[in-house]
């Protein structure tokens, strides 16, 4: 994946967290849309892009919304390598697959967010919160829905809706 | 090595020059996190502060469009619900009036109390602003608020809605601030619990709920007692609503363990209040800039 188009896509999912993030129903679809942004890239299997697209959406997530600038961009640094070693030794076959690995990397995200907050703030450990399962939930069903999308034949589809229509 | 099953299959590829891109990157941030750590409880980052403002433009814009989106939406679905949600804001209406008796009871209680010890009108206030992004990660929760240092915001101002307190700016830009949410799992805010006058400390537990703490096992607090902020800290005003005592349990040897429902609804901000920040914080916050130039 080129550079400009991880450029677009980090903004897409700027983008998107502020149009959620602005709404009142911000609870209802907590979506990850940077962690999304990271397996897109770490999906094409380069390492190197993985991690820096990583890093790159962690820092635009701290610079947003967290206590200490890094943070979310060592988690997401650690998850995008992850997420490109399963994506060249293992190929996924479905959304199911794809929407479980992003719920996993959403609660793993979290852990190391978690474990650098207690370190670096003194904060409690939180782990496996309502909130935390919940986003989990949601980015892998985003995932998941996307990959679907992402899949599915639509030009196939809207040619057979075409000829039905033509009968 | 090859391993296929219907639906995954594992090849036995190795990553090249990946493991020393993230182990820098890694190596890094922690010099970034560890740059920062000490500074915390003062004011965000010069870098935070240049990155909020550059996304100033771009936050307010989505949110001006999502704002418009799901006003659009819900106008559309409260045209269907109207019927029944007159039934149910009726009966809301009895209760609330119910509700009202018994709080103007306790504010007459509280401006008896206040008028004794003397205490200080509430805060001045600042401006409005509206609510951009909510962050909820790991028990720490911050906000990014649409004001900032052009509509008087400095680190430091205390945020609040009509409800009750919901935290502190940390991190100001030219027309975005970042906020720490009192619900956040290293936040934390002097309390008075209204009816005993009780002084203890309200922490946020990082899972949406408040702790009270620092009150002792003799103290006669119970359920539903009023708690508002005390105005010792240095940060937070005296006299703004931060909750309702929800349970009470003993604890450790020599305190409670006392839960609080916040008062303000931070599932559904909107627009918060942004207040002028207590004496203390300013002069710290300018003792702390004379020291740093």
């Amino acid at each position: 994946m080129r550079a400009r188009r991880i450029a677009l896509l980090l903004l897409a999912a700027t983008v998107l967290q502020f149009f959620l993030g602005a709404s009142r129903h911000r609870g209802a679809w907590p979506v990850d849309w940077f962690l999304i942004a990271t397996a897109v890239v770490a999906r094409g299997g380069n390492f190197t892009r993985a991690v820096l697209a990583g890093a790159s959406a962690g820092f635009l997530e701290d610079a947003l919304g967290h206590d200490l600038l890094g943070m979310n961009a060592f988690a997401k640094a650690a998850i995008g390598y992850v997420l490109a070693v399963i994506s060249v030794r293992v190929v996924f076959g479905g959304a199911l697959a794809v929407g479980g690995a992003l719920a996993a990397a959403s609660l793993a995200n979290d852990a190391i967010v978690a474990a650098l907050a207690r370190l670096l703030l003194q904060a409690p450990i939180v782990l496996f919160s309502f909130d935390s399962l919940s986003r989990a939930a949601a980015t892998g069903l985003a995932g998941g829905l996307l990959e679907a999308a992402w899949r599915f034949s639509w030009r196939e589809w809207w040619e057979k809706r075409r000829l039905r229509r033509l009968r | 090595m090859r391993i296929t099953s219907p639906r995954v299959e594992v090849f036995g590829g190795r990553p090249r020059r990946g493991g020393a891109v993230l182990a820098s990157v890694l190596v890094f941030c922690v010099l970034i996190l560890s740059a920062q750590a000490p500074a915390r409880n003062r004011q965000g980052s010069v870098l935070q502060s240049w990155i909020l403002t550059a996304a100033a433009p771009l936050a307010s814009a989505v949110s001006t469009v999502s704002r418009a989106a799901t006003g659009a939406a819900d106008a559309v679905l409260e045209t269907f619900s109207a019927r029944s949600e007159n039934v149910l804001l009726k009966k809301e209406l009895a209760e609330k009036s119910r509700e009202l008796f018994q709080l103007r009871a306790e504010l007459d209680q509280v401006a008896r109390e206040r008028r004794l010890s003397a205490a200080p009108v509430l805060p001045r206030v600042v401006g409005t602003a509206p609510v951009l992004l909510v962050q909820r990660r790991a028990g720490l929760y911050g906000a990014l608020v649409g004001a900032g240092s052009r509509s008087g915001v400095v680190a430091g101002s205390p945020i609040a809605v009509a409800e009750g307190l919901v935290g502190r700016v940390v991190t100001v830009g030219r027309g975005v601030s970042r906020v720490q949410l009192l619900l956040d799992a290293s936040a934390a805010a002097g309390a008075r619990i209204v009816r005993t006058g009780e002084l203890g400390v309200v922490r946020g537990d990082g899972r949406g709920a408040l702790t009270l703490n620092n009150i002792p096992t003799a103290s006669r607090v119970h359920a539903g007692d009023f708690v508002e902020s005390a105005g010792i800290d240095g940060i937070y005003p005296r006299g703004v609503p931060i909750g309702r005592v929800e349970s009470v349990s003993r604890g450790s040897d020599l305190f409670l363990e006392i839960r609080v429902r916040p008062a303000a609804p931070f599932s559904r901000l909107t627009d918060v209040l942004v207040l002028a920040p207590s004496p203390a914080a300013v002069e710290s916050l300018g003792g702390s800039r004379r020291a740093g130039s």
